[in-house]
């Protein structure tokens, strides 16, 4: 009788979960679009995607501000908590993520650079090019980080080195945002700090194809990742081929969190935050529930925290990085200070 | 019975420098054969390399016959099992999910269970007497009961060879007792091939059919338990000083009187 209750209870632990993310998602997708200088109701809403509203302001605010911005912010923020999830996997490490680890600060850079570059020979970059040079940076970090996880086994000492490429990386960014025309500035500096405004339609389509391909990519890996949790040699054991299998973990997370860098700029803490929340929401680490439960709670994330970016000190917008540092720090830190307790409870 | 595993000339090692030499046996079906040998004679190092998880630095490996090397993983996961020694930083893993990712070779694209697999995943559990852990996670667990589910996890795996790295470790009498059991129900009843080490020499005595006894880089000796520990060969093994093993054990093991 026990047994089937816990197993009962786990279920509904497991439905409940989903059922609220799907809730706090959809309220906090209607609340952005809603919400703004100019009021819209949910009833006018409904009348412009049906395309039987008149009135022009609201329909142009909605379809090519509003909407763009919620969409970017659900699809991006979840694709950053996917990220995040596969870094922890591919590391066997619960603090691992692309800003923590670096990567996302490297394809900052190149988003950086190739923004400059072009632009000083009056050339705009589209959609597509932006997200392949973001991908080139993160790769690029991606690869140092590797180079140094090679080299010593120590996670801790892998997270301090990504924090310092990090910095390196801002900081260069810094130096050639420093040196650039004023018209550039204008451009790169809301970008560099992280936002999800003046995200175009055109940008959320690339944004949208991206994100879903990579998503069931990583879906369909889900078999053997749950195998890798008990580490290489057993998932090897199991028949994961191991060298494709960690190629599509850095390849997926470094794309995702290259797509967020390349259209938002760099958005901390969602990555590592995110997943151990759901960890601890759903009580499991299975990878084919996580990862949907890692979309849908970076998707609610990232939406909840563009609503306090644009609405704290309206009309001024603050980064988005700012809102979910705030949160999301306090999340790593209680997660280090909790793990470095158990550990030493074992210890002793 | 043809050989279920065969070693020729092998050297084994991590990176270049092989740890043994020019080492070879044979493990047959139903056949139960143990490492002895001191910490770091290349026993786990052997074990990785027979589970094709480390590449032979020289020599060649046969699993039924065909090269080790030319069978590729998924097949490979049918037929070779493993229970390793080291701790995984495993979160929020239970015991039966644990078990259950032993039916991996035989799940579909999602891994999800078939009742089949569910039933196995179960009397696996029952066998090793980890029922009641199903629900509780891996972290929270004793060492003692993780071995053990990490055993119930190898057998539900239906290899014919297991491969098994000091699985006595960790447990207390009563478990190393009930291991024995298994190991010997396994041999017989289903006829797999267990190659193991282990540092219990009473236990690896009780239960192997031949051990390998491991030293300077090769097999130091071969034979039936009543032919390896005799006190002057496990003392020679092991590098005791002859007077100091007599004294503190007496004529043990029994079995060199």
């Amino acid at each position: 009788m026990k047994e089937t209750g816990e197993i009962k209870n786990e279920k509904f632990r497991i439905i409940a979960g989903f059922l609220l993310l799907i809730i706090l998602v959809a309220f906090f997708f209607v609340l952005g679009l809603v919400s703004g200088s100019v009021a819209i109701a949910p009833g006018q809403i409904l009348k412009i995607l049906f395309g039987t509203e008149s009135e022009e302001v609201a329909r142009t605010i909605l379809l090519t501000i509003r909407l763009p911005r919620v969409i970017a912010a659900l699809v991006l923020g979840g694709a950053l908590a996917v990220s995040g999830f596969l870094l922890q996997t591919f590391f066997s490490n619960p603090i691992a993520g692309p800003f923590v680890l670096g990567i996302s600060s490297g394809a900052k850079l190149t988003v950086a650079l190739a923004m400059i570059f072009f632009l000083q020979r009056g050339v705009m970059l589209g959609s597509w090019a932006m997200a392949l040079t973001a991908f080139i940076g993160s790769m690029l970090s991606m690869g140092f980080v590797l180079l140094i996880a090679g080299k010593v086994k120590s996670m801790s000492f892998l997270v301090v080195c990504g924090v310092m490429t990090g910095y390196l990386c801002s900081a260069v960014t810094d130096f050639i945002v420093t040196f650039a025309e004023d018209s550039d500035i204008v451009n790169l500096h809301g970008w560099s700090l992280g936002s999800f405004s003046g995200i175009s339609r055109g940008n959320v389509h690339v944004i949208c194809i991206i994100v879903s391909v990579c998503l069931l990519t990583s879906f369909m890996l889900s078999k053997p990742m749950d195998a890798w949790r008990l580490g290489e040699d057993y998932a090897k054991n199991l028949g994961v081929g191991i060298p494709l299998f960690r190629a599509a973990l850095i390849i997926l997370s470094s794309l995702l969190s290259a797509v967020v860098t390349a259209f938002a700029g760099p958005v901390s803490f969602v990555g590592i935050a995110v997943p151990h929340l759901m960890r601890s929401l759903l009580k499991t680490a299975k990878p084919i529930l996580m990862l949907p439960a890692s979309f849908l709670g970076g998707a609610a994330f990232c939406l909840f925290s563009d609503l306090i970016a644009r609405k704290l000190f309206a009309p001024a917008e603050i980064s988005i990085s700012s809102v979910t540092s705030l949160i999301g720090a306090p999340i790593v830190i209680y997660l280090m200070v909790s793990r470095g307790r158990t550990k030493g409870a074992e210890n002793g | 019975m043809a050989e279920l595993l065969r070693a020729e000339n092998l050297s084994v090692g991590y990176g270049k420098t092989p740890v043994l030499k020019g080492v070879s046996f044979e493990v047959h079906p139903g056949e139960i054969v143990t490492l002895i040998g001191s910490n770091g004679s290349g026993k786990s190092t052997l074990l990785k390399t027979a589970a094709g998880l480390l590449k032979p630095l020289g020599g060649e490996i046969f699993l039924d016959g065909r090269k080790l090397g030319d069978i590729g993983e998924a097949e490979l996961s049918r037929h070779v099992s493993i229970l390793l020694t080291g701790q995984f930083r495993t979160e929020y893993m239970t015991g039966k999910e644990a078990v259950s990712l032993g039916r991996y070779p035989y799940t579909g694209r999602f891994g999800i269970l078939s009742g089949e697999d569910r039933e196995k995943v179960k009397s696996a559990m029952e066998l090793v007497k980890v029922g009641e852990l199903e629900n509780r996670y891996l972290q929270h667990l004793s060492d003692g009961q993780r071995q053990r589910v990490m055993l119930a996890r190898a057998i539900c795996q239906e290899s014919a060879l297991m491969i098994l790295d000091e699985p006595a470790t960790y447990l207390d009498i009563r478990y190393e007792l009930e291991l024995l059991e298994i190991l010997k129900t396994l041999a017989k009843e289903r006829g797999t091939a267990v190659f193991m080490s282990m540092h219990e020499l009473h236990l690896a005595g009780a239960v192997s059919d031949r051990l390998l006894a491991i030293k300077n880089g090769g097999i130091f000796r071969e034979g039936t338990p009543e032919e390896i520990l005799t006190g002057e060969c496990i003392a020679e093994l092991y590098d005791i000083d002859k007077s100091s093993f007599f004294k503190s054990f007496g004529e043990y093991p029994q079995k060199s009187r």
